[in-house]
């Protein structure tokens, strides 16, 4: 008998927890409406950052956090992504578009007060390029007239790299070519400046160990600063007291939050935890889509999904080959069925409308031409068709898509390809040591010029996954890279897309697209290809209610 | 009874220099290095990042350096984290996953221990089918279909708990302990279900019937030891299980917690902190094993007689 | 009275064929048990017979018709490439009923005999098994798995070790338990007065009167085994898209089950109904095997 008051006692006590939390959850104010209230942005930011110094890292997470608390001599307008002045108020170019004088604002201060001076920009550039730091994005310094050669210790003399302070107030800048998109770079990792006083306090400059970035040491020149950061659960900046725009920033604090799945991140966007994802899985796009969610905001972005061939083995020796697998693909339908119709096939390698640049020559569907050079190659009907895989890391989505152009490739030139998911690190090492047949991969532009994506298949670069080299086409680079006429460069960088794509050491499928959630409460916000943002002008604004 | 935790404390380390050497050797067998990532680095600046890290070492020296500093507690740098060390970061991820791992233990035995001892008592009846059978679906379900369908009712659609988190909102640590628990909650109900039924056809339970005790005294004072014993001797490894388990959870409620940690560790070849939290998870397991087993030995009183016996 | 049982049992054991027989009369009398018997019968029997059976092919797709729900030219629905899920399902039986049972053969037979012996001689031999046990229990799985995959390739075969090496672990420490709390018992120690080697006793006396609970453990076993199998593929040992497997299935029905339920609900239930077959038949052959645990 007591025992089975017992339980009812228990099952009494238990309804009452649930009724409490009936109770409790009515008056919950979730995250979104708690930040929005007090100018706090909660900001999904996908993997975990694993550092913020400019100089030693080159992830997209740890960038958006970096972009919060530095900034370059220039910056760009969010919404049109034209240069603007930031650190440096106004700038003077030589005419041959080589030497840049750039004047440092007079009221431009670190977060501790000292003000930012040309020599910190010195400083920052070489401590950039010290070998003990082992600076991932070093080659972007390069751009600096002989400043490879100094990494490379061809030239020991400092003063013969091409940055020098005039003064305090400047910045003296030579340049190794003409660089169309040199202004844009300055906005980059590598190019920001880094406090090297501050730094000192803690260690060597040059060590990466060195904790000077952490919460209480770091000293930074952006609209934030760092306020608190536990890896795994939070990077929090806070607005930056001596910023020289401070009156612009309206945000006060900036939540990253690293969250890993995109499962993860949608649902805690619905559940209010957040006021702008990274990204969404593909399968959620279609429901928010339909019924025209205002949250749901999708926009092209500088990048290019396609597969890649491994050229220095058999069949993939073989051009035609390569040209028929590459034409048996039908973009069009795997865009609309498979990726839910949000990325834009593409049958390039450049995205359309790159700063003015859209390549002649494209990549089509055609089947009948498809068969016709497998034939010609030797295999008619797929006869004979050696055993090849397609490779690609593990992923939903990418498998997804390995399976349908399977499907085409066994519709149109029967042929029995075979799909293999690696885990990451694995697929990385199996593509860089040219083991795979074909393989996936994607490439997301650092700048917006033809350049960052064509410089991808020259023989010396080191994300070129085919084996593919061609001296035509590295020479018109080589070219491309001495021109300073807008016009006459894209033609040369035209003539090197028509060989690459004639040479097919890759299939382009689509461009992607950024496709994210972001509340109507985020004002200031625009979106644009880069995914760029500039955080001073974001604010938070509750909805009116509605009555 | 000393003398028996001090041997197996000394029989540990052998398995944990076991363990740091294995991890060490696996994880430079594998493929793929911690400075692989989808943009490749200058061929020179991995050249320095392989000095720094000492890489370029033969691989014995490596490993002679790497198990003096352990043995001097120095789990070293993290690859990753450059400006944290592998104690840091280990240190800013447990506390998350060993309070997960409490509250799911907790949880498991408020709900598993009751309904256990209830289907016992009421054995063969519906109130023993019942509570069995959701401890079996409880059993099979997977933490990552339980997780997302618990987030989806009581988060999103009755809007009730927070989704994620840890200690960041009110409530947003009771579901990831009830997902983590409820495995165990099953376990736990059928062990302490067979358990108690074991004990209950005891002779001794038999006279105590005959001479007429109510069942809630059969139940508390006699049955209750019985069914208690297996599970107590199942909490061990359980919760060690619990500690290293709770990635899926810690990922699927983003939760910053070790499990986490652990997993992205491996999976970006972050040598120091794989071989650091391979250590201290074996170090846990071992230490839950022993305290299982010395609670065994103290709960069953034949064990330790002989092992008095054998000093 | 338990001692009558015993030395009933330890009679019993010399003449295996009556028992067996006894058994197989018990747990033809236990209608749970019988129904899931049949029910794995049956799925062994579609999973055998899927090639000829199946109303489409495994990976035929149609992508125009995309994620559609059940029909009555799809029972089941299709997935977001248009592929018949009750295909999908029939084809993915036969690896996870392959992986679930051979993969489980493994870890029984390593876990029963390392628990068994370990427990038997006790001591010194004891404690260096055990040991090892913690040791291997504390392996980073993902890259044992990793490693594994890069030197020996993603064969089967492999897959099956690969479970069956960690689930072993689990099993060693279950009949090293119940070897520990018998040992004491006196038709073991009968046993060894009389003089019989230990392989026998271990074989003859230790391990059946351990069986309950491994067959209890070993039900509950084969369906962790099955999800396990789609982590592994994660990793890139194991099955190769396009083909199907319910570990994976029920995987990716879990990341669309707000937009395309069935996708997870099918899999799910054909995954938990062999469940419950599975341990009632475990529960029954228990019961069958060891009276005593069969009352009233």
């Amino acid at each position: 008998m007591t025992f089975i008051f017992f339980i009812h006692k228990l099952v009494k006590i238990g309804f009452l927890i649930a009724c409490l939390f009936c109770v409790l959850s009515c008056e919950r104010k979730t995250l979104v409406d708690i930040g929005t209230d007090k100018q706090i942005l909660y900001f999904g930011n996908g993997t975990d950052i694993t550092g913020i110094d400019p100089h030693g890292t080159n992830g997209m997470p740890e960038q958006r956090v970096i972009k919060a608390v530095f900034e370059g001599l220039v910056a760009k307008d969010p919404k049109t992504l034209e240069i603007i002045p930031a650190v440096s108020d106004r700038w003077e170019v030589s005419e041959d578009n080589m030497t840049y004088v750039f004047h440092i604002r007079e009221n431009a201060r670190w977060s501790n007060g000292d003000p930012v001076t040309a020599h910190d920009f010195v400083n920052s550039w070489l401590r950039g390029m010290m070998p003990g730091l082992a600076n991932e994005t070093v080659t972007s310094l390069f751009v600096f007239k002989n400043a490879e050669k100094f990494y490379l210790k061809e030239v020991t003399d400092v003063s013969q790299v091409g940055f020098k302070a005039l003064d305090d107030h400047h910045l003296k800048v030579e340049l190794e070519n003409p660089t169309p998109y040199f202004l844009q770079l300055l906005d980059y990792l590598a190019l920001f400046p880094v406090h090297t006083e501050s730094m000192k306090k803690f260690g060597a400059v040059d060590d990466p160990a060195n904790p000077w970035s952490k919460v209480g040491n770091f000293v930074g020149n952006g609209a934030f600063t760092v306020k608190d950061w536990v890896p795994g659960r939070s990077f929090v900046v806070e607005k930056n007291p001596y910023y020289w725009d401070k009156d612009v920033v309206r945000l006060n604090e900036i939540h990253f939050m690293p969250i890993d799945q995109l499962l993860v991140e949608e649902r805690m966007f619905k559940a209010r935890h957040l006021h702008r994802t990274e990204w969404m899985p593909y399968s959620k796009i279609p429901a928010y889509r339909d019924r025209k969610d205002p949250e749901y905001n999708h926009y092209p972005y500088l990048s290019t999904y396609f597969y890649v061939f491994n050229v220095t083995k058999p069949p993939f020796d073989d051009v035609r080959v390569r040209k028929a697998l590459a034409y048996a693909v039908d973009r069009e339908t795997l865009v609309h069925s498979v990726t839910k119709g949000v990325q834009s096939a593409t049958g390039a390698l450049t995205p359309p409308n790159t700063l003015g640049y859209t390549s002649r020559a494209q990549m089509t569907f055609d089947p009948d031409l498809a068969r016709q050079l497998l034939a010609e190659a030797g295999y008619p009907d797929g006869k004979n068709f050696p055993h090849v895989e397609l490779t690609f890391n593990s992923s939903e989505d990418h498998r997804k898509i390995g399976e349908a152009i399977q499907q085409m490739w066994k519709k149109h030139l029967h042929i029995d390809v075979k799909l293999k998911n690696q885990e990451w690190k694995v697929f990385l090492h199996e593509i860089k040591n040219l083991n795979h047949n074909i393989a996936r991969m994607g490439w997301v532009g650092d700048y917006i010029d033809p350049n960052t994506f064509l410089g991808l298949f020259t023989s010396l670069s080191g994300d070129n996954r085919t084996g593919w080299k061609n001296k035509q086409y590295d020479a018109l680079l080589n070219k491309a890279a001495t021109i300073a006429d807008k016009q006459e460069r894209y033609e040369v960088f035209q003539q090197a897309e028509t060989l690459l794509l004639d040479n097919a050491p890759f299939i382009p499928l689509y461009n992607y697209t950024t496709n994210n959630l972001v509340s109507t409460q985020l004002k200031g916000y625009h979106q644009n290809i880069l995914d760029y943002y500039s955080y001073k002008h974001i604010y938070l604004e509750a909805e009116k209610p509605s009555e | 009874m000393l003398l028996f935790i001090i041997k197996r404390i000394l029989q540990a380390i052998p398995v944990l220099l076991l363990v740091a050497t294995a991890t060490f050797f696996m994880v430079r067998a594998a493929p793929g290095g911690p400075f692989d990532k989808d943009r490749s680095i200058p061929p020179e600046v991995i050249t320095q990042l392989n000095k720094r890290y000492h890489l370029d070492d033969p691989l014995w020296k490596q490993y002679v350096d790497y198990m003096g500093n352990l043995l001097q507690g120095d789990f070293g740098p993290s690859f990753k984290y450059a400006s944290h060390s592998v104690t840091e970061l280990i240190a800013a991820g447990f506390p998350a996953t060993l309070e997960l791992s409490l509250y799911a233990i907790l949880f498991a035995l408020l709900v598993g221990l009751p309904a256990g001892m209830l289907a016992a008592v009421k054995w063969n009846t519906s109130l023993d089918y019942v509570p069995m059978s959701v401890a079996m679906i409880g059993i099979c379900m997977p933490t990552f279909v339980l997780g997302p369908i618990l987030l989806l009712v009581f988060g999103i659609w009755f809007g009730w708990l927070p989704v994620a988190g840890w200690g960041q909102v009110p409530g947003d640590k009771i579901l990831p302990s009830i997902t983590l628990g409820s495995v165990y909650a099953a376990y736990i109900a059928r062990i302490s279900r067979g358990g108690m039924l074991e004990v209950l056809s005891q002779d001794y339970i038999r006279t105590a019937k005959a001479k007429g005790l109510s069942t809630a005294r059969i139940v508390f004072v006699h049955a209750l030891r019985g069914g208690i014993t297996p599970v107590i001797s199942f909490l061990g490894p359980a919760l060690a299980g619990l500690l290293a388990g709770s990635f899926v959870v810690e990922s699927i409620f983003n939760i910053p917690g070790l499990g986490r940690f652990y997993v992205t560790a491996a999976f970006n070849r972050d040598y120091t902190m794989i071989l650091g939290c391979t250590i201290f998870f074996a170090f846990l397991i071992i230490l839950f094993n022993l305290l299982a087993d010395i609670i065994q030995v103290w709960l069953n009183p034949k064990l330790r007689q002989e092992l008095e016996a054998r000093g | 009275m338990s001692e009558i049982v015993h030395i009933a049992e330890l009679t019993n054991l010399e003449k295996g064929r009556s028992l067996t027989q006894d058994a197989f009369l018990r747990l033809r009398k236990n209608k749970m048990a019988m129904f899931g018997l049949y029910f794995l019968l049956f799925l062994i029997l579609v999973a055998l017979l899927t090639p000829w059976i199946a109303p489409y092919s495994y990976e035929e797709q149609n992508l125009e018709l995309g994620a559609s729900p059940p029909s009555a030219r799809h029972w089941m629905g299709t997935d977001i490439l248009g592929r018949d899920q009750l295909t999908r399902i029939m084809y993915g039986s036969r690896i996870s009923l392959m992986v679930g049972f051979i993969a489980t053969a493994v870890a029984l037979t390593i876990g029963v005999l390392w628990g068994a012996i370990a427990g038997f001689f006790g001591g010194r031999t004891d404690a260096i098994m055990m040991r090892i046990v913690d040791a291997l229990y504390a392996l980073p799985f993902t890259i044992f798995i990793i490693l594994l995959t890069v030197v020996f390739g993603s064969s089967m075969l492999l897959l099956f070790l690969a479970i069956g090496a960690v689930e072993w672990l689990t099993m060693a420490r279950i009949v090293r338990g119940q070897v520990l709390s018998i040992k004491k018992q006196e038709f073991i120690e009968a046993a060894i007065s009389m003089g019989l080697p230990p392989s026998r006793i271990i074989a003859h006396h230790l391990i059946p009167n351990v069986l309950g609970p491994v067959i209890v453990y070993t039900t509950l076993t084969i369906p962790s085994v099955i999800l396990l199998e789609s982590f592994l593929s994660f990793l890139g040992l194991g099955i190769q898209p396009p083909a199907s497997s319910w570990g994976s299935l029920i995987s990716g029905g879990v990341e669309v089950m707000e937009e395309y339920p069935w996708l997870l609900a099918f899999p799910g239930v054909v995954l938990t109904i062999t469940l419950f077959s599975l341990n009632f038949l475990g529960d029954g052959l228990r019961d069958a095997l060891d009276p005593k645990s069969s009352r009233d």
